[in-house]
């Protein structure tokens, strides 16, 4: 008798726990629906990361690891989208502040289809991405407001392109 | 001082007075004009609405039961065409965007049911948003678009007028920060359904019959 309750209990143990990984995952799923619902009302899709400040040598060319974040449930065109008419992401920094941008290196885009069109792939940052900036910066210290263009998507949905500002205090010794 | 003196110093100080009255009616005028467009954006912007069933967010426009904001843009001959032209016929009003890949995705289904539903007095405005800013004062960026955009609607066999310039309506019909965006017009002028996003084909009809009263 007591074998068999526990036999009962076990398997409403087992049911309650998928119960709860389906309601968890229910949850998840919901979480970043509304998250890629907010970052398309107040369309602020990527966000940089740090650093906030970097320290280099005063005329010589320094690499320097940029880091950002882009809103869950949502893409941006790597540097290089495979339509001539999707917008690519790029990184700049102004003349005249201290700090010349020699080069970037782009991280490879990942392939991503939207549900409706499987056939077509796309070539995306999703997540999490990091461009490698080459830079020089002359003697001083210098608080450069560089750039960084893109144009962001969720599966259905596109917003218009837009360029954020990228703060970033260069020091160069 | 000599009275010819006096009378230029009372002269520059009535001009300076009038200066500064002018340039304050002016920046009234300016500041009004900005509340007036925010204004307009923020109450005819929709808004996405959490599914209770726990599905996508649906977009919900406070322009549905209410006339389309009235327009006239260029098509890429230069000709102005207008919303007003169009009375006594349903239209699609489809914002898209050269670089948007769901528009690419929805356009072929445009027209597809432009083709099935023309005979009935069914027509689309296809309004091209590109989001960057550039207007008729910048000539090259102007023509430079215009160019681009007449390449993907080539290539889309967008055969219904495609119209350029929608940012400079964007304000009236809600800011248009997502595209595609979709907006059914009856034949008296009226939006019947609104929609945000790529959804199916068949929704894309179901507001279509809507717009023509079937």
């Amino acid at each position: 008798m007591s074998c068999l309750a526990l036999a009962v209990n076990r398997n409403s143990g087992f049911k309650l726990a998928a119960a709860l990984t389906i309601a968890f995952a229910a949850l998840l799923a919901q979480g970043q629906a509304d998250s890629a619902a907010r970052s398309l009302l107040n369309g602020a899709a990527v966000e940089y990361l740090f650093p906030e400040q970097v320290t280099v040598t005063a005329g010589k060319a320094s690499e320097v690891e940029l880091h950002f974040r882009i809103a869950q449930g949502m893409h941006i065109n790597s540097h290089a989208p495979k339509d001539e008419f999707l917008i690519p992401t790029t990184f700049s920094i102004p003349d005249g502040l201290g700090v010349r941008l020699e080069r970037v290196n782009y991280p490879d885009g990942k392939d991503f289809t939207l549900p409706l069109d499987p056939q077509n792939k796309l070539s995306v940052y999703t997540e999490e991405f990091v461009l490698q900036a080459r830079i020089v910066a002359e003697a001083g210290n210098h608080l450069v407001e560089a750039k960084l263009r893109y144009q962001a998507c969720e599966k259905s949905v596109c917003l218009p392109p837009k360029t954020i500002p990228v703060a970033i205090d260069v020091i160069g010794k | 001082m000599s009275a010819l003196k006096r009378n230029s110093l009372v002269l520059i100080a009535v001009l300076f007075i009038f200066a500064t009255f002018a340039w304050a009616g002016w920046a009234n005028f300016e500041y009004r004009k900005q509340a007036a467009e925010r204004l307009l954006a923020s109450v005819s912007k929709g808004e996405l609405v959490q599914d209770p069933a726990g599905g996508t967010p649906v977009y919900v426009s406070p322009l549905v039961g209410k006339a389309a904001p009235a327009f006239a843009l260029e098509d890429l001959s230069g000709n102005k065409v207008s919303l007003g032209s169009y009375k006594g016929k349903a239209v699609l009003v489809n914002f898209w965007a050269t670089w948007c890949a769901p528009c690419k995705i929805e356009t072929p289904w445009l027209v597809e049911l432009r083709d099935q539903y023309a005979a009935q007095g069914f027509e689309i405005l296809g309004i091209s948003s590109e989001g960057d800013g550039v207007g008729k004062d910048d000539k090259a960026a102007w023509e430079k678009d215009k160019t681009t955009i007449a390449k993907s609607a080539q290539q889309m066999h967008m055969q219904y007028p495609v119209l350029i310039d929608g940012d400079s309506i964007s304000d009236q019909w809600g800011s248009l920060d997502e595209l595609p965006m979709s907006f059914f017009v009856d034949r008296t002028g009226k939006v019947v359904a609104v929609q945000m996003g790529l959804t199916s084909k068949a929704d894309i009809e179901g507001n279509i019959k809507k717009a023509l009263g079937n």
